[in-house]
């Protein structure tokens, strides 16, 4: 071994520590500002445990929104063969360069009381701000992007000649999504829909903006955190960690039988 | 040199230029988000960080580098004073409530007592520990209406400037902001007149934040400027008032 690969090696393994050290620090942090023991009783005020229905509620709505319509949009955009696809996919990520409140904003002024379709929705006597279906909407903005990119890629890389082989047997379209490429897809759409569950139940900036904080209905966890902060430090801390437990749980949940595989390999999310 | 190390002693020296201390000598002003158009007019060339005053004073406590505190609530202040984080709190300026509905006044609210109606009105206001909030609450319980805001249906905001900007856009057809913070938007926000007998004590206070390496001598600056003949003018041209004066 030269001393050059030497030096490269211990690089590689002090950024992987640094790494690690970053973004685990404050998460251990976190854990251990709150005794245990005191959890249970600081997330049983009321303030929490509706904040926490009201997540459930219209992150559950959200996430089967984005599984049900964004998994045919992401199999035609993956192996569909059309004009202006790789102009479609970048748009797609737009989403996901805005910062929340900027999302907040943006869909205020499509769906607000003086947005561009307003008045259209006044009309039809729907009036999305400070309602539950706009908090749906706030999280299916945010979140989506991030499971449609990665069920794209999940799609994009099956192997055509299996699709086709299916075909050449007799299979229809239909058949062929659903008993090949969905199965075969599987793991990287349960990552990318693990990682947009956590973006959507922490989804704070596009919420307060777009469907305020009204509380037992559009006051989500998130909320309630920044809310709690100033009056029970401990408290805003106690539901940091139920958010933690939440995406943390679901994230191993989505991954485990990749993380059980011998190649340990857990599927990346991300990259077209 | 070789490339590999030429381009690791790059890597350093970048390494090194992020992670030194602010060069620049420059106070950093924690300030209340209604303050946050005069500030830089009062006090320039300063780093200013704008958010509710709890949540000033909570970031103070939990040792953000601020050099002074200018809190819209004595509450915070003093209560960075009695835990020794700052120095005795001065008043520096007045403000007022404005009840206010978007320019276009879609749910025709002309009177205030109209709140008491149940079953009412989307209502955007301070958070119920925030300055604002509980100035709010403070006012509508010298109207005797102390139930509004459990007969509408109201969104909360930890921060003044969000309840703005929320009737602004039509979100809520009505709110309590800082007058200051309405006569920043009268394009887009139309004033309905409040008794100004249940107009709620509103006192600004600024403080000298104290922790090891705090810019005191900046820090005092800033709160004379603010105490100045041209401090007080630019108060009031944003339309704060002033207390009397020292």
């Amino acid at each position: 071994m030269t001393l050059r690969t030497g030096i490269f090696r211990v690089l590689l393994v002090v950024t992987a520590i640094a790494t690690f050290a970053f973004l685990l620090a404050p998460i251990a942090a976190l854990l251990l500002q709150v005794p245990v023991r005191d959890l249970p009783g600081l997330l049983r005020e009321t303030a929490v445990t509706s904040a926490l229905l009201v997540s459930l509620k219209t992150n559950v709505i959200a996430n089967l929104i984005i599984l049900v319509v964004g998994t045919p949009a992401a199999y035609l955009l993956a192996l569909g063969r059309f004009r202006g696809r790789p102009a479609l996919l970048t748009l797609l990520e737009l989403p996901l360069v805005l910062p929340p409140a900027v999302a907040g904003i943006a869909l205020l002024t499509a769906f607000g009381a003086f947005g561009l379709f307003g008045s259209a929705l006044t009309n039809a006597g729907i009036f999305l701000p400070f309602t539950q279906a706009a908090v749906v909407i706030a999280v299916t903005f945010v979140a989506g992007p991030y499971y449609v990119r990665a069920a794209v890629s999940a799609f994009a890389a099956l192997d055509r000649n299996q699709l086709d082989a299916a075909r050449d047997l007799g299979a229809s379209e239909g058949t062929v999504f659903r008993r090949i490429a969905l199965p075969l897809a599987a793991d990287g759409l349960r990552a990318g829909w693990a990682l947009a569950f956590a973006r959507g139940i922490g989804e704070f900036g596009a919420t307060l903006l777009f469907a305020g904080s009204v509380a037992r209905i559009t006051e989500t966890l998130p909320l309630a955190v920044y809310a709690q902060l100033d009056v029970n430090l401990d408290s805003a801390v106690a539901v940091g960690i139920l958010l933690l437990a939440i995406s943390g749980g679901v994230l191993l949940v989505a991954k485990l039988p990749p993380l059980w595989s011998p190649t340990g390999s857990s599927t990346p999310v991300g990259g077209w | 040199m070789p490339p590999f190390r030429r381009s690791c002693i790059f890597a350093l020296a970048l390494l090194a230029v992020a992670l030194a201390p602010g060069i620049a000598s420059a106070t950093t002003i924690y300030a209340a988000s209604s303050l946050s158009k005069v500030v830089p007019t009062i006090a320039p060339g300063n780093r200013a960080s704008f958010a509710g005053s709890d949540t000033l004073a909570f970031q103070i406590e939990q040792g953000a580098p601020a050099d002074v505190f200018l809190s819209a609530a004595p509450l915070y202040a003093e209560r960075l004073h009695a835990k020794g984080l700052c120095d005795t709190p001065v008043v520096f300026a007045l403000n007022t409530l404005t009840f206010v509905t978007p320019a276009s006044n879609p749910a025709n609210i002309t009177r205030v007592q109209q709140l008491d109606r149940p079953g009412g009105y989307r209502l955007a206001v301070g958070g119920k520990n925030v300055p604002l909030g509980i100035y709010t609450r403070t006012l509508l319980g010298k109207l005797g209406l102390g139930r509004a805001l459990q007969k509408n249906t109201v969104s909360q905001y930890q921060k003044a400037t969000d309840v703005g900007s929320t009737i602004a856009l039509g979100s809520a057809v009505a709110g309590f902001i800082y007058t200051t913070d309405w006569y920043a938007n009268t394009s887009r926000l139309r004033a309905i007149p409040v008794p100004a007998s249940a107009q709620p004590l509103i006192r600004y206070e600024a403080c000298v934040v104290r922790r090891s390496g705090a810019d005191t001598a900046g820090a005092k600056t800033v709160i004379s400027r603010l105490l100045s003949l041209r401090g007080r003018q630019t108060l009031a041209n944003a339309h704060f008032g002033l207390p009397p004066k020292t």
